[in-house]
């Protein structure tokens, strides 16, 4: 059974020691640079510049790589076969039988893909390296509300404890001969004993987690301190603050191109 | 000192009530064990002790609670939280869930009430080598053991430094090992002394030795308070609420074919019932 939804994986590196919040102003600044930079190539230069090194540094390229491919593949031919051929007018490259690949629709399908790449990769870099713990203690920090920082948080820490007591409901269900398998309307009628135990266990689990919780007062007013020391070199600060504002000016100069194209 | 005045309380919605007149006076440092059968109001009881009631559940509470002399409805949950602990059934509910360490999980409840790094760092230690986990405080919480667990809930509480630790059933979804563990960690705590408990417990063997009182509900309302052997051994709750020992069961049973000394108490423990037996020698008594 997993322990943890969480993709986090343990290394000693210069990437793991970065504050999250560094870590997750970059993975901003990567989205927008990708998102909204122009250029066909440019969010798979960002991929191969910064992401892929990153992560190499972080010692996480075989998970990055392994989990990228398995979400993006899929997206990559849908977006080829439906965008190349089906890509209204344009000019055509190579036919095949009726259908013509349009080099439009190429060019659209490079860019999404690299689109989606970017949101990927540089999430599951980020995720990779980040203890999500950590992510919230920084966060609460900086006065993000606690109360969603510990559903966010205990929601990865626990849910693969329900998904085993799912588990445990389906064999004891099966034990007093509920068919689970054959036709969709058998299927169907399993659900209710199925899903009526999960719920009602786990509203009664929510509740004594909710008593628990507030044993520990944790809706106690007034500010909240931190047994773990977050590390921050003296540079991120700074380093933070120059990728917002290259974040807002590559958003002003989308804006700015916009404007002039429109006016023009 | 826990004091509760003719408290009546039920939950919201319902019209029977969950307490009823019940009027009791723990004073500090005893262990006061609670039995009763299911849904005579123990857990009920251990909440309205710990302020949970009114301050979680609302419903219709009467008469009055009293912490150290203060009404438990006049202060917030989150200072109560400080003065009594309360300890649950089952361990994995109890674990926060968003720690990675057993340190860091102890210091959930000391995080939230905003004390300084150092003081953590040395109520963590203290609480660790009281409970005597020292060797799980960097295992992965959600990993250990249900008895493991339960220990750890139990320091996380402890570390608050609650004047009164309530219990409810906290063995009860442990294996023999688990029970074991979380009775010895409980033991240390009576052992060392100062801290009030009150535990839900239906382990009478165990309940036996180590409480200084017993307290019986039945249907809400007090049944019975006293001195464990003569609460444990009232043969008018046998039937109705409790059960017995294993040793009372088996003197009663002596008893009545005469194998008892006839003017000795009934025991609880192993002790008492070895006495008794050696005392009537395998021959009927008189």
């Amino acid at each position: 059974m997993a322990q943890s939804y969480s993709l986090f994986v343990a290394r000693e590196s210069f990437v793991h020691r970065l504050n999250p919040l560094t870590k997750l102003t970059l993975t901003g600044l990567l989205l927008v640079s990708g998102l909204f930079l122009p250029g066909i190539w440019t969010n798979y230069l960002l991929f191969v510049g910064i992401v892929l090194p990153l992560s190499a540094a972080a010692g996480v390229t075989k998970q990055l790589v392994r989990s990228a491919w398995k979400i993006v593949l899929p997206f990559a031919i849908s977006l080829f076969l439906i965008q190349g051929f089906l890509w209204p007018g344009g000019t055509p490259i190579l036919y095949v039988g009726p259908l013509s690949l349009k080099s439009e629709g190429l060019q659209f399908a490079v860019v999404s893909t690299g689109r989606i790449l970017m949101i990927v990769s540089s999430f599951l870099w980020f995720s990779l390296t980040t203890r999500p713990d950590h992510l919230m203690n920084s966060l609460s920090r900086i006065g993000f509300p606690s109360n969603l920082a510990y559903v966010i948080v205990a929601t990865i820490q626990i849910a693969p404890r329900f998904q085993s007591r799912a588990a445990t409901i389906l064999d004891a269900q099966r034990a007093r001969g509920l068919e689970t398998e054959g036709s969709l309307r058998t299927r169907a009628r399993a659900l209710v004993p199925l899903v009526i135990p999960l719920v009602l266990s786990s509203l009664i689990d929510v509740e004594e987690r909710a008593l628990a919780v507030e044993a520990r007062a944790f809706n106690r007013q007034g500010p909240k301190t931190f047994l773990i020391e977050l590390p921050e070199a003296a540079w991120e600060p700074a380093a933070r603050w120059f990728m917002v504002v290259l974040m807002v000016s590559i958003l002003g100069l989308r804006v700015y191109l916009a404007i002039t194209r429109w006016r023009s | 000192m826990i004091q509760l005045m003719q408290v009546t309380y039920s939950y919201p919605v319902t019209s029977r009530p969950a307490l009823r007149e019940i009027t009791l006076e723990i004073p500090t440092g005893q262990f006061c064990a609670l039995v009763g059968a299911n849904g005579a109001g123990k857990s009920t009881l251990a909440y309205t002790i710990a302020g949970f009631i009114p301050h979680f559940y609302h419903g219709n509470l009467a008469g009055s609670v009293l912490i150290d002399g203060k009404e438990t409805s006049q202060v917030p949950l989150s200072q109560l939280v400080q003065q009594v602990g309360l300890i649950f059934q089952n361990p994995f509910n109890q674990i926060s869930g968003t720690k990675f360490t057993v340190r860091e999980e102890i210091a959930f409840g000391l995080e939230n009430l905003g004390l300084p790094r150092d003081e953590m760092e040395a109520r963590i230690q203290a609480t660790l080598s009281l409970v005597g986990i020292e060797d799980l405080a960097e295992r992965y919480p959600l990993a250990l053991s249900g008895g493991q667990m339960q220990r750890v809930a139990i320091a996380s509480v402890l570390a608050m430094r609650p004047q009164v630790l309530v219990l409810d059933e906290p063995t009860s979804q442990l294996d023999p090992v688990g029970s074991r563990e979380v009775f010895a960690a409980v033991r240390a705590l009576i052992v060392e002394g100062g801290i009030t408990v009150v535990m839900i417990e239906h382990k009478l063997e165990w309940v036996a030795v180590f409480a200084d009182r017993v307290i019986a509900l039945v249907d809400g309302a007090l049944a019975a308070d006293g001195d464990p052997q003569e609460v444990l051994t009232d043969e008018t709750l046998v039937g109705k609420t409790i059960g017995q020992t294993r040793y009372t069961r088996a003197a009663r049973q002596a008893q009545r074919s005469g194998y008892w000394p006839q003017d000795r108490q009934l025991p609880v423990t192993l002790e008492q019932a070895v006495d008794g037996f050696r005392e009537s020698r395998g021959t009927p008594a008189g």
